[in-house]
């Protein structure tokens, strides 16, 4: 697989695609709370002023009044930096979103440490953790531009909340076409017998990168995108797993409560005897600083996978 | 008697029933909140049997006006009037808060007919309302209209104040927010807590259309609903003047009466003071 570098981020490509997929549905509205120029919804706002409403700084009460719009039935799109999307509005997000099941897809931008050079207050690193944890609202994560663009109609079209988590920079290009997603659904991007690397969003390129240097060294390894992080793939990863008696789950998020958690939990259920490990921020905040930089010093990057697979692998000797 | 003299007195009629059923439900439960479920009371049987524009057969009806409670632990009033209106049998009352109910603690979209936002946790009801005229005025394009009771405590929550901005950016004329100003609160008198006045000077600064009624006369509420449907060019609010616990007197205005259920003998004194109607 040959990865290039893709020429937009993936809260980019998805606002792209929501301009284009606004033609296909023209029942769907979005919501903004002053970051349209960052999320790139504001390319929504100039195609459809009628269907585009910016409520200002007010995460709250923009998501509450997108839970008024949804009562009717109505998709919204509520487009967002992650840490205050999944914060700030969490309340409104469980009780008054999720537990009505309502249609409120949540455009969740700067997952992860990719918000890096801004620092902790615009870090989305527990995200996940959180609307994983709430009834009915589903966690989709995109590794590129082409998968992100792919979420757009999966997100819309699915019933119900659903939270997808885009990420600041530009990533790799790794998909080339936007068929082959669903909830629930899981990518084998590479395959390997020693040991499954299972990844998704911005992990998944370093996930790759690594396997490519493993590959060099003799150990072969099996890399699946994990996009749909709830409910997330069990069938692609029991068949994986069978096959290479190891895996290692890596995010650009918080250990606990993250998809390693997850499924570990999921792992000890199916009492597969299997070596297992999991990277993510450990317990730490991150800090301020270029996006490589940051990822390289919490143990994020290719670097980090590399070594944590050797490790791993050792021990099944 | 003319049509409004007629309309204002069975109003009244109403009005004691929906206390006796309010008192009644949390009498069995032996939980919930009289004391803001009373002192909406005339507010919610002026809207329910009188101004909302709603067809108990079909809830789901996409023309309907909407109600929302923001101050959803007040539910018990606004599950009165909808059990009074038909939308499910009067004894289904009798389950307020027990497992299976449709009446939930706090209000509960899709579990019950004829409620149409979740809401109780203060200051979030009412940008749902804000949303729910977006939906009528500018996407859907509906002809109705969006009524949504507030408690003056509650305006002490920031997102109410970020929905009027919003409110007012997008014209909701369709919009009509109603504060219940009993004057009240769980930890005792607003003004004590937090002070919130002048609450009407906010509202106006915020480029609203202000009123101020006395929120238990008929004669004062009727009109002004009618008067708030009508006005064009911005949302209205109605301070309606309302007194914790009306119409009870041992309740009426005692801070201890915000979610406490009555005892036997406190709750056949109730029903009998209701019987008497509001002095």
């Amino acid at each position: 697989m040959r990865l290039e570098k893709a020429s937009v981020p993936t809260r980019r490509a998805f606002s792209e695609r929501l301009v284009e997929y606004g033609e296909i549905n023209k029942d769907f509205v979005v919501f903004e709370s002053d970051i349209g120029y960052s999320t790139y919804s504001y390319l929504f706002g100039e195609k459809y002023p009628a269907r585009y409403f910016n409520f200002g700084i007010a995460e709250v009460s923009t998501m509450a009044a997108a839970a008024g719009v949804a009562t009717s039935g109505r998709t919204v799109v509520v487009s967002g930096y992650g840490v205050f999307l999944t914060m700030r509005a969490l309340e409104v997000v469980r009780s008054f979103i999720c537990y009505p099941n309502l249609n409120v897809k949540i455009l969740s931008s700067h997952g992860g440490v990719t918000a890096a050079i801004d620092g902790v207050t615009h870090q989305a690193t527990e995200d996940v953790a959180f609307m994983s944890t709430i009834p009915n609202m589903k966690v989709l994560a995109p590794c590129d531009p082409v998968s992100a663009s792919a979420m757009v109609d999966l997100a819309i079209s699915t019933p119900g909340p659903v939270f997808t988590r885009l990420m600041r920079d530009a990533l790799f290009e790794v998909y080339s076409d936007n068929t082959g997603f669903k909830i629930g659904g899981s990518n084998v991007l590479r395959e390997g017998s020693d040991v499954t690397i299972a990844a998704y969003a911005d992990m998944v390129f370093q996930a790759l990168e690594a396997a490519d240097r493993l590959q060099a060294q003799g150990i072969s390894a099996e890399v699946i995108d994990m996009y749909s992080v709830k409910p997330f793939d069990e069938d692609s990863l029991r068949l994986s797993i069978e096959k290479t008696g190891a895996l290692l789950v890596v995010e650009n998020h918080q250990k606990r409560n993250g998809l390693g958690y997850m499924i570990s939990n999921w792992l000890i259920k199916q009492r597969k005897n299997i070596l297992f490990d999991n990277i993510g921020l450990d317990d730490t905040f991150a800090e301020s600083g270029k996006y490589q930089l940051v990822i390289h010093k919490y143990g994020l990057d290719a670097d980090a996978i590399e070594e944590r697979t050797k490790k791993l692998l050792k021990d099944k000797e | 008697m003319n049509d409004i003299e007629d309309k204002i007195s069975f109003l009244k009629e109403k009005a004691k029933e929906m206390r006796f059923h309010i008192l009644s439900m949390i009498y069995k439960a032996q939980s919930g909140h009289p004391g803001g479920s009373l002192s909406a009371t005339d507010i919610v049987t002026a809207l329910y049997f009188d101004v909302l524009n709603i067809r108990p057969d079909a809830p789901d009806w996409p023309d309907r006006d909407r109600f929302v409670l923001s101050k959803g632990h007040a539910c018990p009033v606004w599950y009165a009037a909808l059990a009074l209106r038909g939308y499910f049998p009067l004894h289904v009352l009798d389950t307020l808060r027990q497992l299976e109910s449709p009446l939930q603690g706090h209000p509960v979209q899709k579990k019950c007919p004829g409620i149409d936002a979740t809401t109780g946790s203060l200051g979030i009801g009412f940008p749902q309302a804000v949303g729910m005229a977006i939906e009528g005025k500018l996407i859907d394009k509906k002809d109705y209209s969006v009524f949504c009771v507030l408690g003056d405590g509650e305006l002490q929550e920031g997102s109410v104040w970020e929905a009027c901005n919003a409110a007012h950016k997008y014209g909701l004329d369709n919009l009509v927010a109603i504060v219940d100003k009993n004057g009240l609160q769980n930890d005792g008198f607003t003004r004590d807590v937090m002070p919130m006045e002048p609450i009407e000077e906010k509202f106006r600064a915020f480029g609203w259309h202000v009123m101020e009624i006395d929120g238990h006369k008929m004669e004062e509420i009727l009109p002004a609903l009618y008067e708030a449907r009508a006005y064009r060019g911005k949302p209205v609010c109605i301070i309606a003047r309302t007194v914790k616990g009306r119409g009870v007197s041992f309740m009426e205005n005692i801070r201890g009466w915000h979610g406490k259920p009555p005892s036997t003998e406190e709750y056949q004194q109730a029903i009998q003071e209701i019987k008497e109607g509001l002095k």
